[in-house]
């Protein structure tokens, strides 16, 4: 009876319930006894303030952080309750999580990004109910979301914003030349780059590595697929040397050309880490790159003397069409917590429409849409670099297409599988042939793990 | 007279090579400060170089004003110098018993203090945070204190057993007829004599511990409790790098550490010197 | 005469002390002293190293994903590592980076003592300034050279291209795989060389003034002075310094994660990266493990023999 009465107790105190509710319920709980009364007596008077432990993402938005902790804060004031936040960025996340899960001390609440649900799928509570709910409220989800927040038929975690990649150009070379922006890889992206591209004054036509990093990995995904390739067929089983060998083949040739053959991108691409990219942009030195909004975040907020002069365009395509992949930053609530009522609360609470309109109004782009509803947020019409990034979103596909998003395809994609073939090719001396069948091996052997 | 141009030739070639590899040591560190010294747009510009014109303090002044630096300094203080009490309390008592008494075990137990550095951190910290959850300790200062003692009491322990054995026997056994006990000759006669290889375990641990990441990293939720190598850390955010506040915060980290070692690195090296002989 | 059960008692108690002082004998003429003062650093290994320990190498015979219990697979994880193509090059570099570093860094050690012993003004200054390296978090040391190394912004390549015109284009130093593995290397010797430096520094201060003046009466050169007064002098130091680096070498993360992450194409992948990777990219904690206590029964051993070698060698 005491953790039934405490429960109830809590409801009222964070404003879930009303008086009368709590009451009724209460007599109900007790049983109109004395000892139920007294122990609702002792209870009334020293019933501690519930305190709720939230992980979130530290966007390099400042500005957006500092927003969305502000709507937490006043959340909690509202509710009665105390919160912890912690923050941690991309690098840190995983260990904190794995530790914290293995000490069986998860947080209450997570912000996790698109691996998350997938990864963490044992702890994290079903919250089909509250996701189904707010996606109605907002137009239903984007496809690419709802495939990676439901996990076996259950919705774990609720999508809040997504982030993607775009292509950059340099508008001012572009127009200097004559030039419209490339829609497909090959041959438009070479050509544009070797018309564009001044080596001798080092500035270079393309600028993406194939190392093991975000960006790396994010293109030789895209890639893949542009050629109507991929590492999983429809059925979710490895196709990386076998059904789809042969276009693989082709689209791995041809990023290993952009290096080797075309020579469009700069000396040292091959060590460049997820910073590289942004900083040689920045100074300059490419006309071309792939790269999250991040970059474009960065060059707006520091008033980049490029700012102005950059023009965002969708991610070129190939042969078999144009893909991109987006990640969708998503709540999830630990199926440990006790608070979940809370939490689900607090979810309804940031996901109000004026609150994330709030959010986006500062996120310079990076909180993209997962709702249908959200698209058409006028938002996206106050910078014409903007409209990229919407419709980069809005055509999305997941790890593991044309297949579902298994665990196998995010691990796939967190080993650097498609990265570490291409530098064996690059790097590694070996011939497109070897290192597709040896990373072809790779994936199989994680899909068997996998599968138990 | 050969003689003498030899001596100088090695005079000449030794201050060669001192030259050389201050050059090495402090270039990275002048290049932090220069950095730290320069606005975004003058570090991306590849103008001025080697002295920012105009050298500016905003990253310093974002850094303290802005940022929590100032909390995650005061607690790397409180880790830093709480974890080396520990560790140098534990360390000397075990090294002397180690070093001088006979007991059942000793030997296995002095090469085992080595072993435990072969286990990485990288992958006992999952164990370790557990462990320390179960002690309560988990997000607390108090927790970090408790566990940086795991990776530098086996340093402190063999070096103090190296400087024990150097100290003669002869003296405990003097103190001993004059009355005193084991314990008593130990803390009168050989903890001062002991002073500098104390101090120089004592600053060893403490540097483990100022620099330490990964513990403090997991074992620490509540960011009024972060560390300043965390902390550091935050201004990495994907592929956007605050290089600025990187580079003024690594200095402000660092000064500290470099001016007590340069105050003190002489006690050091006595330490070290009959600790190190006798291994 | 006394009666036997009168004597029984007296033997029996005999017999009891006899006994307990053979068992204090056993133990050890100190053994209360001895296990007061250990028992802080027994208590402290066992419940924050040895248990944890225990507890991975039982995670390393398990198959383990993260919020779910283990399942049992025995030595299954090494077996399979022993013939994984990334292991074995990660075991490989890890060599390569760890005998590599420590090579360097025992060179430049010597160099630097051999400088220091001599006397040259502000000689204590000048040790602290050596010290910095050692002293500074590895973190922002690490970041230090990434932005030195960068390709199009680095002062590495500004200096060899722009100002001394030793080359006429920057090197990619961590995108090229002889580059990388020898910049990495590079950045591990910058800051792990005091420390042999210091300990060196200090094994030879030990080393008494005679035995030198002794060596140049018999009339002999700075080189042999140095191969047969100073080197022997410092058998034990050295032995023990190379062991403890080649130790923390092998297993220093930092530095090759943040500057290449294992890059280019490997090229530096060593064994504590690919266990991060493993652990926190594939999230299979059991693994990811067993490639972190691969290597531990031939590096205890090496330890082992090495601590007997030194206990014998060394004057007691």
């Amino acid at each position: 009876m005491d953790q039934r009465l405490r429960h109830l107790a809590e409801q009222l105190d964070t404003g879930l319930i009303a008086r009368r509710e709590f009451l009724r319920r209460a007599a109900v709980v007790t049983g109109g006894t004395a000892a139920g009364l007294a122990a609702l007596r002792t209870m009334a008077s020293g019933q501690p303030k519930t305190k709720l432990r939230v992980w979130l993402f530290k966007s390099f938005v400042t500005n957006a952080n500092d927003v969305l902790g502000r709507q937490i804060e006043a959340w909690a004031k509202e509710r009665n309750v105390e919160v912890e936040i912690d923050w941690a960025t991309f690098g840190d996340r995983e260990p904190k999580f794995v530790a914290a899960i293995e000490a069986g001390n998860p947080p209450d609440l997570a912000e996790m990004h698109i691996m998350g649900p997938t990864r963490y799928k044992a702890v994290l509570r079903d919250v089909s109910a509250l996701a189904g709910d707010i996606a109605r409220g907002k137009g239903g989800l984007l496809p690419f979301a709802e495939t990676a927040m439901k996990i076996d038929g259950k919705f774990l975690a609720v999508a809040r914003y997504s982030m993607t990649t775009v292509f950059f150009i340099r508008r001012d070379v572009m127009e200097t030349k004559g030039l419209k922006p490339p829609k497909v890889y090959d041959p438009d992206v070479v050509e544009f780059a070797r018309k564009t591209q001044d080596p001798s004054k080092d500035l270079f036509g393309f600028g993406q590595t194939l190392n093991r990093s975000d960006d790396g990995d994010g293109f030789m995904e895209n890639i893949l697929w542009d050629y109507g390739g991929g590492s999983w067929d429809k059925d979710g089983k490895p196709a990386l040397g076998t059904a789809f060998r042969a276009q693989n083949l082709k689209a791995l040739q041809f990023a290993v050309d952009t290096i080797q053959k075309h020579k469009i991108q700069p000396p040292g691409v091959m060590g460049w880490t997820d910073v590289s990219n942004n900083e040689a942009y920045m100074a300059g030195k490419l006309v071309t790159t792939n790269n999250g909004a991040s970059l474009y975040y960065a060059m707006v907020t520091k008033k980049h003397e490029l700012a102005p002069k950059t023009q965002l365009v969708l991610t070129p395509g190939g042969p078999g069409g144009s893909f991109v992949g987006s990640s969708c930053y998503n709540w999830a609530i630990f199926a440990k917590s006790k608070h979940a009522d809370l939490c689900e609360d607090m979810i309804r609470w940031v996901e109000d429409e004026k609150r994330f309109g709030e959010y986006l109004q500062v996120s310079v782009g990076q909180a993209g849409p997962v709702y249908k509803g959200r698209v058409d947020n006028p938002y996206w019409k106050s910078d014409p670099n903007f409209e990229a990034i919407v419709q980069n979103i809005v055509r999305s596909v997941n790890y593991g297409h044309p297949g579902p998003l298994t665990s196998a395809a995010v691990e796939v994609r967190a080993q650097h599988i498609l990265t570490d073939m291409a530098g064996r090719v690059v790097v590694g001396g070996l011939s497109a042939e070897a290192a597709l069948k040896e990373a072809h091996a790779r994936v199989e052997e994680i899909h068997k793990m996998r599968r138990t | 007279m050969r003689v003498r141009v030899l001596a100088h030739a090695q005079g000449a070639a030794a201050y060669a090579i001192l030259t050389a590899l201050l050059l090495v040591v402090a270039f990275p560190f002048y290049w932090m400060f220069v950095s730290s010294l320069k606005s975004e747009e003058q570090m991306r510009s590849l103008t001025a170089m080697f002295w920012p014109s105009p050298a500016v303090l905003d990253n310093y002044r974002q850094l303290l004003g802005k940022t929590d630096f100032g909390a995650w300094y005061g607690n790397s203080i409180v880790v830093a110098v709480g974890s080396t009490l520990v560790a140098t309390a534990i360390g000397t008592l075990g090294a002397y018993a180690l070093a001088r008494l006979k007991f059942a075990g000793r030997a296995f137990m002095a090469s085992a203090t080595l072993i435990t550095y072969l286990v990485p951190p990288s992958i006992l910290f999952i164990p370790l945070y557990a462990q320390i959850r179960t002690l309560g300790l988990a997000d607390s200062l108090t927790g970090l204190v408790a566990a940086y003692p795991s990776f530098t009491v086996p340093f402190v322990t063999w070096l103090l057993m190296g400087y024990f054995e150097s100290i003669p026997v002869e003296l405990e056994e003097a103190a001993m007829i004059d009355g005193a006990t084991r314990f008593g000759a130990f803390r009168r006669v050989i903890l001062p004599l002991a002073a500098p290889g104390v101090l120089a375990a004592a600053l060893f641990a403490f540097t483990q511990a100022w620099n330490e990441f990964l513990y403090a990293l997991v074992f620490i939720t509540n960011v009024k409790l972060r560390t300043l190598p965390v902390g550091l850390s935050t201004f990495i955010t994907g592929d956007v790098y605050g290089w600025g506040f990187l580079m003024a915060g690594a200095v402000l980290t660092t000064l500290p550490v470099i001016a007590a070692y340069t105050y003190l690195q002489k006690y050091m090296v006595e330490g070290l010197t009959a600790g190190s002989v006798k291994g | 005469m006394a009666t036997p059960a009168a004597r029984l008692p007296a033997a029996a108690a005999l017999r009891r002390r006899g006994a307990s002082v053979a068992f204090a004998r056993a133990l050890g003429p100190d053994y209360r002293l001895g296990y007061l003062f250990v028992a802080p650093i027994v208590v402290l290994v066992l419940a924050l190293v040895a248990y944890p320990f225990g507890y991975a190498i039982y995670l390393s015979m398990t198959r383990k994903y993260v919020g779910v219990p283990p399942v049992w697979v025995g030595f299954d994880n090494y077996v399979k590592l022993t013939w994984d193509g990334f292991f074995q090059r990660a075991v490989y570099n890890s060599f390569i980076f760890t005998f590599g570093s420590v090579g360097v860094k025992l060179l430049l050690g010597m160099a630097m003592a051999l400088v220091l012993t001599r006397r040259i003004r502000f000689r204590s200054f000048w040790t602290g300034v050596l010290l910095i390296p050692w002293v500074a978090p590895t973190v922002v040391s690490a970041l230090n050279f990434l932005w030195i190394y960068d390709y199009s912004l680095g002062v590495l390549n500004y200096l060899l291209v722009k100002v001394f015109h030793v080359l006429p284009r920057g090197v990619g130093w961590l995108s090229e795989p002889g580059t990388a593995m020898a910049s990495v290397i590079a950045v591990n010797v910058w800051r792990g060389f005091p420390f042999f430096g210091i300990s060196f520094l200090a094994g030879m201060k030990a080393i008494p003034a005679e035995m030198y003046e002794a060596a140049a009466v018999d009339g002999a050169t700075a080189l042999q002075r140095f191969r047969h007064v100073t080197l022997p002098a410092l058998k034990n130091i050295i032995v023990i310094v190379v062991l403890l680096s080649t130790i923390w070498t092998f297993n220093d993360f930092t530095i090759i994660y943040i500057l290449t992450k294992g890059g280019p194409g490997g090229a530096t992948q060593v064994l504590p990266v690919l266990t991060y990777e493993i652990a926190f990219g594939a999230q299979r904690l059991g693994e990811a493990i067993a490639v972190a206590l691969y290597m531990l029964p031939a590096m205890a051993a090496v330890i082992i023999v090495l601590a007997r070698y030194m206990r014998k060698g060394g004057a007691r």
